[in-house]
């Protein structure tokens, strides 16, 4: 390991570094809040020199990702970033670059959804790509913003699926945090330069993504499904191989925090996850056993590594940052009860949804939803 | 871990000193976070951040809500400041000419409008009170001098000379407005 450079930065000025040691090629950018500052950052060391990458100012969203996907196909390491109805607007064509097998990575600041607008976090925008066909990461603080982006890389172009890397928005975009930053060396070791199976090349025509018939389509979505889920192994080499090459960890499907003794255990993904094991540390010093799970992964969900995680007879109390609309509560606690199911009958699942469109979510106000929680 | 909570108004410059006390905070061989509240983002409207220092990793993503040291950057804004919350043995600090105490938490204030103006860091827009604030939180957090300056030397290398005159005077002039209360930091 060389030596790394500790500074302070933002979140969104962390993504923007990661982009740049990772030599993305191509950077198709929109603007929108709070993701706007990893765009300019980006353009920025495009314009100096930082960055040798082709920067395509488009007209929006729609077109950030069809730019992506084009690149992409042309054998470039491509990176866009996007926020809340920035990221519904590009749903359309997030299934072309999954479908297609483009490896693009991108982030997703996460922002709650209008009507009516809102600025501030909450992770309705993330989960309601859950059938795009994205691997997704959550992340909890500004340095696994960072670490997460060279990971995602390294898996996305392993599999040839698109990865998409989410963070709060404000909480961790706009927060300066010290930030470390391993050697480039260290880096380029852990992310080779990317090498396309094929590419779209005008030197040797070739056509992609031409219309299929029922058989023809069929084996590539069944394909397209199982690599989804072989993924997981990948996502736990790259974790494990980023740790032994810059010597940090943050987890790698999933992250915990005093679980193994829980009796009461919060599930949470995000800036609330960090912020969750203070709640963790107030519910101790009441003499409750209490533990964290946050999941890393939300797509693929980390079925086998939460099932072995949670102890026996545990009570899991989900906090969901989003609304599943259709059913009480929110969406982690149905993907965790469904996982749960004729698996581990012993636990118990309560859900309270908190923090929509950024409410903030303090230690002291989770132990008490906790506590409360409990009571049911 | 220490928590900090800087209430001003749009264009105060809140944001560059909650970024300026984080950095202290890793020079002085600690952990640092600024955590700005963005609202509506204009000029005079109330605004906030928070400000957190710690000898491990800082895991809070919230706001500060009850605040060891509630910083103020408008006198006119102090009730409404320490009303929003603040722990029991928490500190205020004022900008303001002359002593604008509490009855229950040692209070300091500081001249950042006169020391700013005097060190010709000033717009049409008024004074840079930031950077006096700096010197000032610098000095009642017990963030050594040298640190302080160490900070602004690294953000503008090139054209501190102001800032550093204006910081270092704050820093020996911010003086505590209630002597008489127990536990005075």
């Amino acid at each position: 390991m060389k030596t790394a450079q500790v500074i302070m930065d933002t979140g969104a000025h962390a993504a923007a570094l990661a982009v740049k040691s990772a030599r993305v090629d191509v950077v198709p950018g929109y603007p929108i809040t709070p993701q706007t500052s990893i765009m300019e950052a980006v353009a920025a060391m495009v314009e100096n020199g930082e960055l040798h990458a082709r920067f395509i100012p488009v007209e929006g969203e729609h077109s950030a990702m069809a730019a992506a996907v084009a690149a992409s196909a042309a054998g470039a390491r491509v990176f866009t970033a996007t926020s809340a109805n920035g990221l519904l607007y590009m749903h359309e064509v997030l299934h072309m670059a999954s479908g297609g097998r483009l490896p693009v990575v991108m982030c997703n600041v996460n922002r709650g959804i209008f009507a009516p607008w809102t600025l501030w976090a909450d992770h309705q925008d993330s989960f309601a790509q859950r059938d795009t066909g994205w691997i997704q990461y959550h992340c909890s603080s500004n340095q696994e913003v960072y670490n997460t982006i060279l990971q995602a890389f390294r898996v996305a172009e392993q599999i040839n699926i698109p990865v998409m890397v989410n963070f709060d928005g404000f909480a961790i975009s706009h927060c300066l945090m010290p930030l470390t930053l391993p050697a480039q060396e260290d880096i380029d070791r852990f992310l080779p330069p990317y090498e396309p199976g094929w590419r779209l090349d005008p030197a040797h025509p070739s056509s992609f993504s031409n219309v299929t018939n029922a058989a023809e389509y069929a084996p590539f979505r069944e394909m397209l499904s199982g690599d989804i889920l072989a993924s997981i192994s990948l996502v736990k080499q790259a974790a494990q191989e980023y740790k032994e090459i810059t010597g940090m960890w943050d987890g790698d499907t999933i992250d915990t925090y005093l679980l193994e003794d829980a009796e009461v255990v919060a599930f949470a993904v995000n800036s609330m996850a960090a912020e969750l094991r203070l709640s963790i540390d107030i519910l101790r010093e009441q003499g409750i056993k209490a533990g964290l799970l946050r999941p890393r992964l939300y797509l693929p969900f980390p079925t086998e590594d939460i099932i072995n995680a949670i102890p026996q007879n545990a009570q899991i109390m989900v906090l969901d940052r989003n609304y599943n609309f259709g059913h009480p509560g929110g969406i982690l606690a149905s993907e965790l009860k469904s996982v749960l199911f004729g698996r581990r009958n012993d636990l118990t699942v309560k859900n309270r949804v908190v923090g929509i469109g950024g409410i903030d979510l303090t230690r002291r106000f989770m132990a008490e939803e906790i506590l409360s929680m409990m009571e049911e | 871990m220490l928590e900090l909570r800087i209430n001003g108004f749009g264009g105060q410059g809140s944001v560059t000193l909650a970024h300026l006390l984080a950095q202290a905070a890793l020079e002085n061989g600690k952990q640092g976070q600024a955590l700005p509240f963005f609202g509506v983002e204009r000029r005079g409207a109330p605004v906030r951040a928070a400000v957190r220092m710690s000898p491990t990793t800082i895991h809070a993503h919230s706001q500060c809500e009850l605040p060891d040291f509630v910083v103020v950057m408008s006198e006119k804004l102090t009730e409404a400041a320490v009303s929003e919350g603040i722990h029991e043995n928490g500190t205020v600090i004022i900008n303001a000419p002359y002593a604008a105490a509490f009855d229950n938490y040692p209070t300091w204030h500081v001249d950042a409008d006169s020391i700013a103006r005097e060190a010709g860091l000033f717009s049409a827009d008024g004074p840079f009170i930031n950077i006096p604030l700096f010197g000032a939180v610098c000095r009642v957090l017990n963030i050594p001098q040298n640190i302080m300056e160490q900070t602004i030397k690294n953000k503008w290398p090139e054209n501190g000379k102001r800032n550093l005159n204006a910081a270092g005077k704050a820093y020996h002039t911010v003086t505590q407005s209630n002597k008489q209360l127990a536990g005075s930091r």
